[in-house]
């Protein structure tokens, strides 16, 4: 009994005896429509299913501005802001003309993609419109995590230029090589030997797209140097704190709710069995993925939570925050393959790798607003390394292919071959990365289009650059430097004059 | 040889099977092969059931959220001291919109069969579901009506009356809005291109989700608000320009915007309903489907967003010499606005020119209405009505023969875009649309506009305006800050304060 639908007319036509021939071919076309309805059911759901995990990732983008908005102070809200909303529209643009078929035009080598310029011979069999949207959700999320290591202090033409690069060029490329089917050290590979007989595998990005955010901003951020008043004569670390935890944590838990596509989405496609007719099937695997990543950023915040009142003496919400994206960071590489508990010591470990590479910034100078070459690029590494100890040989088949005697993860008895790809792939990253943004970095500076100028900077950028503060809580008809409290009469007697707090 | 059904008929199979001598086992046999395959063809229906209803029902969850994001704009884009005031009409206008929208909105609407001017069954629901009309379609339709209702209330934050506020919102919800969509959009309405027979310049309205229905609705109703109750004071009284009366926050500006945006993607691919379905010759003959058409609709709208800001980011540097956050957020919204109509009819390509020009027309208006002493606080009327006008122009430019007929089926000829060889009826019927609906709801909003302003339930008095609204009507100011100084956020200086109940605040947006 065989669990296709197909139907062979002679095979049927012998078990129905003589003049069947017509009755075979009858059962045969219709169990024949049968089975093309499924394929299109798949078509229907799966798209379904990646178009809502777009939107999902999408809505990071938004998280992200309000992460950046509270962390930044009031006078640079605007600007930081724009700089999100921009990275997003330009970066559809430009991953629209050139950066979707970098990354992904096939057939081509396995290097850099060159086919669907402007989606030309669009749509495909092996790619739909909702592919294109899905990936374009996370070339700006890229972008956007640079955005944070350079923020407060850059000129908003640097920001243009710099994100038009990474979205259409410098990301495009990384993911060809990780993500398609022709990259060099992708685990989709069909056309050549796999990397160490396994490819890299970064399921969701915690390399091609954390990583790639995070070393782009430890660039700009390395060279155009710490704000003003971030370390002090003597060197030490002054905090410039955020001006809202509210907007924090608002952006924190819209970045959290935007992981769910950005994770489990990233099977593209959830109508795939394992095992016709029972539970086992993609389903599955993806909702694992999203508890994955839901333990793994838990693990991370509790870790970060009493971490830092062991060091410094209170609970601190953003720090926590901070350390819980530090989590999801980490566990974006093996969210996939590796089992639930495990994702708890990816968190674990996260928080800590987040808290040191902290630490070592601070040792070093080196100034970053939003902690995002420690957190994405930090923390994004060790989620590389930790699915090289843990990915399951199980799931890497189900997901990968099924080869016999797969590397997988060395504490589940796989062997050191993935950890080998994984080292490349951060090697190569790093290396890409530091090539193109840094020396993009450089220009920009010698050409004088990098850093503010110290006074715009004392002033704020919003006042000098973007037409005024970002928040006027009342009239004005004084200077904009102080707002002063009036009272308000109240026409009718209603109890005590203010109402609720604020959001 | 595969049919395009998996219809079984047993009378037919019989004979096929009869090559052997006993007939009754062979008839049972028949009778078993067809009701298998008929169980096959049920569970088909059923899952296309499933699939378009969860389809339908988070995307209408996305539309709902832009009122979250509509909110936030409005807050952000008023002064402080009005900002309860805006938020309130834009929760009112869900609540109050759910109501009535239930009770006879979607009946005006959608209730077939009818005439082509309104629609006149399913009052509160009744007789629901049908096969073309089950609870997550009332549902998305639903979330559209508050749409609309919520585009006004922002040409008439900071100087209207909250009574003011629920009449529109229920009449606009209730009635206006409602015989507009039926015009559009219901298979009996008069200028629909699903209509069977008699087509409008034997093509219809291709409004697929709402340049018109919904923004140009919102905006030239909020455009009459406006104008009869006049500018909000201290606006236009300097002689050299307009004086800007700003938001109080841009977080909350670009908050809303990015929110909306969010939303938009319920809003224009999930007006295709359903998302099950083939345009292949037969099942599973090709990889597209509707689903890519969906697919493709979401594209659309996210490149004429994304040209629309970055054409207003230049266009303001240029203009007015700086980076304008609140400006570009406009202008990503005129860019969605103006692709609402024809997202699923045109290529990605056109998209792109959509998003440009929309930003322009955007500029342009706002430029015209502070010529004219026009003062609207969200530029609603400017961006819903003047970019929604645009966009069905744009759809009778460049929608795509193949598009239409896939979407729309009927004669394979039917018109289409002008500039794609479609010829002029297309765009003949979207000029009609536009003066269609600027003088229904000018008619009928105007109308209620002046009669409530000749009651004196329209505009607030003076001192409450320089108050605030917040203050004199709703309780209090929205926000509480502590009395001493902020090193890094905002400096607040306590002047008196004999009545002040000072709680200790969180965070402040």
């Amino acid at each position: 009994m065989s669990g296709s639908l197909s139907c062979s007319a002679a095979d049927l036509a012998v078990l129905l005896g003589p003049n069947a021939t017509a009755a075979a071919d009858y059962i045969c076309g219709q169990l024949s429509t049968v089975n093309n309805k499924f394929t299109d059911v798949a078509f229907a759901v799966d798209n379904t299913y990646l178009l809502f995990s777009a939107y999902l990732v999408f809505s990071m983008q938004l998280g992200f501005a309000m992460l950046c908005a509270g962390s930044v102070r009031a006078k640079n809200t605007m600007n930081i802001m724009l700089t999100n909303v921009l990275d997003a529209a330009a970066g559809g643009l430009f991953y629209y003309l050139f950066g979707y078929a970098f990354a992904f035009g096939s057939p081509s080598n396995g290097f850099i993609g060159k086919h669907n310029f402007g989606l030309k011979d669009f749509p495909s069999a092996s790619a739909d419109y909702s592919n294109f949207l899905y990936q374009w959700a996370f070339a700006i999320a890229a972008a956007g995590i640079t955005s944070g290591s350079i923020a407060e202090r850059t000129q908003f033409v640097a920001y243009l230029i710099y994100s038009s690069f990474l979205t259409g060029f410098v990301y495009p490329v990384v993911s060809h090589w990780f993500w398609s089917a022709d990259g060099w050290a992708s685990p989709f590979r069909t056309d050549g030997d796999l990397l160490f007989s396994t490819g890299a595998i970064d399921f969701a990005g915690s390399g091609v797209v954390h990583m790639v955010g995070g070393i782009a901003g430890l660039w700009g951020a390395l060279i155009e140097g710490p704000r003003l008043g971030r370390f002090d004569n003597g060197g030490r670390a002054i905090a410039l704190r955020g001006h809202s935890a509210s907007l924090v944590v608002l952006g924190t838990f819209l970045l959290w709710f935007g992981w769910y596509g950005f994770n489990p989405g990233s099977f593209n496609k959830i109508l795939v069995t394992y095992e016709s007719g029972t539970i086992n099937g993609q389903w599955s695997a993806v909702g694992r993925t999203a508890v994955t990543t839901t333990l793994a950023g838990c693990t991370a915040a509790l870790t970060t939570l009493f971490g830092k009142r062991l060091l410094s003496g209170h609970w601190n919400v953003s720090d926590v925050c901070n350390g819980l994206l530090g989590g999801f960071a980490a566990i974006t590489g093996g969210c996939s393959v590796v089992e639930p508990w495990a994702a708890i010591i990816c968190g674990f470990v996260a928080a800590l790798v987040l808290l040191g590479c902290n630490k070592l910034a601070e040792k070093l100078k080196y100034d970053d607003p939003l902690e995002a070459a420690q957190l994405h690029g930090g923390c994004g590494a060790w989620g590389l390394i930790f699915t090289a100890l843990f990915a399951r040989e199980k799931y890497l088949n189900q997901i990968y292919g099924e080869k016999p005697g797969r590397p997988h993860g060395l504490f589940m008895g796989g062997g050191g071959k993935l950890l080998g790809a994984q080292l490349i792939q951060i090697l190569v990253i790093t290396g890409w990365v530091s090539a193109t943004m840094g020396t993009l970095f450089f220009i920009l500076k010698k050409m004088k289009l990098l850093r503010i100028s110290a006074e715009d900077e004392m002033a704020g950028m919003d006042m000098t650059r973007h037409g005024g503060f970002a928040y006027m809580y009342y009239d004005d008809d004084e200077s904009h430097k102080a707002i002063q409290l009036r009272k308000v009469e109240h026409r009718s007697p209603s109890p005590s004059g203010v109402t609720t707090t604020s959001v | 040889m595969a049919s395009s059904t998996i219809s079984c008929n047993a009378s037919d199979l019989i004979p096929l099977l009869s090559g052997g001598a006993n007939a009754t086992a062979t008839a049972a046999a028949a009778e078993f092969i067809c009701s298998r395959f008929e169980t096959v063809s049920g569970k088909f229906t059923d899952a296309g059931y499933a699939i378009d209803n969860t389809y339908l029902l988070f995307s209408a969850y996305l539309v709902f959220s832009m009122q979250l994001g509509f909110a936030m704009l409005c807050a952000g884009s008023v002064r402080a001291k009005n900002t309860m005031n805006i938020m309130l009409t834009n929760v009112i206008d869900a609540a109050a919109g759910g109501l009535f929208y239930y009770l006879f909105g979607f009946a005006f609407a959608y209730g077939a069969p009818s005439n082509g001017f309104i629609g006149k069954h399913f009052f509160g629901m009744s007789d629901f579901p049908k096969p073309t009309f089950d609870y997550p379609f009332f549902l998305y339709q639903w979330t559209f009506a508050i749409a609309a209702a919520g585009i006004t209330s922002g040409s008439i934050a900071e100087r209207t009356q909250f009574v003011a506020y629920l009449i529109y919102s229920s009449f606009l919800t209730g009635l206006v809005y409602p015989i507009v969509s039926h015009w559009f959009w219901s298979s009996d309405g008069w200028a629909s291109p699903a209509r069977s027979d008699n087509l409008l310049f034997q093509s219809g309205v291709i409004d697929f989700a709402g340049s018109g229905v919904v923004h140009m609705v919102g905006g030239i109703a909020g455009l009459w608000g406006a104008l009869i109750e006049g500018p909000r004071i201290g606006r236009f009284e300097q002689r050299s320009k307009p004086l800007t009366l700003r938001g109080h926050s841009a977080t909350l500006v670009v908050l809303g915007t990015f929110l909306l945006w969010f939303g938009w993607y319920g809003f224009n691919p999930g007006s295709f309903a359903i998302i099950f379905k083939s345009y292949g010759t037969s099942p599973g003959s090709s990889f597209y489907g509707q689903w890519s058409a969906v697919g493709r609709t979401a594209v659309t709208t996210t490149l004429a967003g994304c040209t629309a800001a970055l054409t207003t980011l230049f266009g303001k540097r240029l203009i007015d010499g700086y980076w304008n956050v609140t400006d570009v957020c406009n202008g990503l919204l005129g860019g969605f606005a103006a692709i609402t109509s024809g997202c699923s009819v045109v290529e990605p390509w056109a998209a792109v020119i959509c998003g440009f020009v929309a930003a322009w027309v955007l500029m342009g208006f706002n430029k015209l209405a502070d010529k004219l002493q026009f003062d609207d606080p969200l530029e609603a009327a400017q961006l819903h009505g003047g970019c929604g006008a645009w966009g069905i122009i744009f759809t009778g430019l460049f929608a795509d023969k193949t598009y239409v007929s896939e979407i729309y089926g009927g004669d394979p000829n039917r018109p289409f875009g002008l500039f794609m060889g479609g010829g002029g009826r297309l765009l003949a019927a979207h000029v009609v649309q536009i003066v269609v609906i600027v003088g229904w709801v000018s008619v009928t909003m105007g109308t209620l506009f002046f009669v409530l302003h000749k009651m004196e339930l329209l505009r607030i008095p003076s001192e409450d305006e320089v108050a605030g609204m917040d203050p004199t009507s709703h309780g209090g100011l929205a926000y509480m800050y502590t009395e001493e100084e902020i090193k890094n956020g905002i400096m607040v200086r306590g002047v008196g304060g004999e009545d002040d109940h000072v709680q200790g605040h969180v965070g402040v947006l």
